[in-house]
């Protein structure tokens, strides 16, 4: 159940009651709202730290990547992972796609930074494996993955 | 080296201004709605624009299609200097030190998110002094019996002194292909008046884009 869905059902009470079964998948959102916050507000205590891992690596990885291009990639990064987070929370790809990836992906379809976005979300990846637990990885790992296939392929 | 701390110190880091959902406000118990600055939106009602149309061919024939042309100007050059000031403030940059793709994207977005329909911006002519812009599901377009001629008057105005401003040099856009006669967009040349002030000749003629815009190129 996402937050579009729920909001479906919020607008079915002008016609009538919700289903036992609508009401289930309503709990079962809910239920996984702790789990949900917790990560979120890990990842939201740590974005400084992970963004900076990636941004030290990518340096040591890529020498020669210009400091213009490094520091709009990790811009770049810091609002995918920041929209992933909100995604994540609110069980909402379509957050994820229309509120940001659209954007993005019209921004950088025009500049070739291809060689250093791939290793940019190869990084985030390592980090996001070192740094939480594989129930958490599973919550946001799709989202991060659906950024990245959207922007570099 | 950089500084992730640095870079999100100021927390906001700008990506679109006008994404939809953070775009649209309103004051729904006072009857407002506004953007994300506090300008005031309105929902033109399709039929509103059909009308305004209909009264003016009624009352001006013929002329209609220049005062629209010029109501599309007079829109423009509002529209610019607002459009400008919003990213300008959204960006914390001039509109100098901004760079195309964001200028470009942020004007299709523009586009979409106002439910003026899609908009492409295609610079493949410039170097030859060109710009084609296409409109997709244009409001402004309406089917104009008898006619053969595009009828984006309005849209051809407001690119016209948009660009106009942007580059501070007198442009003109002139339609090549017209919704209103099933083209699947709406083509706009965008030059100096002096190379484009023919192509009005061409489609006359009945030539289509293609064979117009080559002429213009040679």
């Amino acid at each position: 159940m996402t937050i579009p869905k729920i909001q479906e059902l919020i607008n079915q009470a002008q016609d009538r009651y919700l289903a036992s079964e609508e009401l289930g998948l309503m709990e079962s959102y809910i239920s996984s709202l702790p789990d949900r916050l917790k990560l979120y507000k890990f990842i939201r205590d740590r974005e400084i730290d992970i963004l900076q891992t990636v941004a030290d690596q990518v340096t040591s990885e890529l020498p020669n990547v210009a400091v213009e291009d490094l520091e709009s990639g990790i811009k770049n990064l810091i609002l995918v992972v920041r929209y992933c987070s909100m995604a994540m929370l609110l069980n909402d790809e379509s957050f994820l796609k229309q509120r940001l990836l659209d954007w993005l992906e019209g921004i950088m379809s025009m500049r070739d930074m291809r060689r250093l976005n791939e290793t940019l979300y190869k990084l985030l990846n390592q980090v996001m494996r070192q740094q939480l637990s594989p129930t958490q990885l599973a919550l946001i790992q799709p989202l991060i993955t659906a950024a990245q296939v959207t922007l570099i392929y | 080296m950089i500084s992730v701390a640095d870079l999100v110190k100021e927390h906001r880091i700008p990506a679109n201004f006008f994404d939809y959902g953070s775009y649209l406000k309103g004051d729904l118990e006072i009857g407002l709605l506004e953007n994300r600055r506090g300008d005031r939106l309105i929902a033109v009602p399709d039929s509103l624009i059909t009308s305004l149309y209909s009264g003016l061919a009624k009352e001006t024939g013929q002329a209609s299609r220049l005062v629209l042309f010029n109501c599309g100007k007079w829109w423009g050059k509002n529209f610019y200097t607002r459009f400008t000031e919003s990213l300008e403030e959204y960006y914390s940059q001039s509109l100098a030190e901004m760079d195309m793709i964001t200028f470009v994207q942020s004007l299709k977005e523009c586009w979409k998110t106002h439910g003026w329909g899609r908009f492409e911006f295609d610079p493949q002519y410039q170097a030859q002094g060109f710009i084609l812009i296409k409109t997709y599901n244009s409001p402004y377009i309406r089917k104009v019996e008898g006619n053969k001629m595009p009828a984006g008057y309005l849209e051809a105005g407001v690119l016209t002194s948009f660009f106009t401003r942007l580059t501070g040099r007198e442009l003109l856009a002139v339609q090549t292909t017209c919704e209103s006669l099933n083209a699947e967009c709406n083509t706009y040349i965008v030059g100096l008046p002096e190379r484009l002030g023919i192509v009005e000749s061409f489609l006359a003629e009945g030539l289509e884009h293609e064979v117009v815009l080559q002429r213009v190129l040679r």
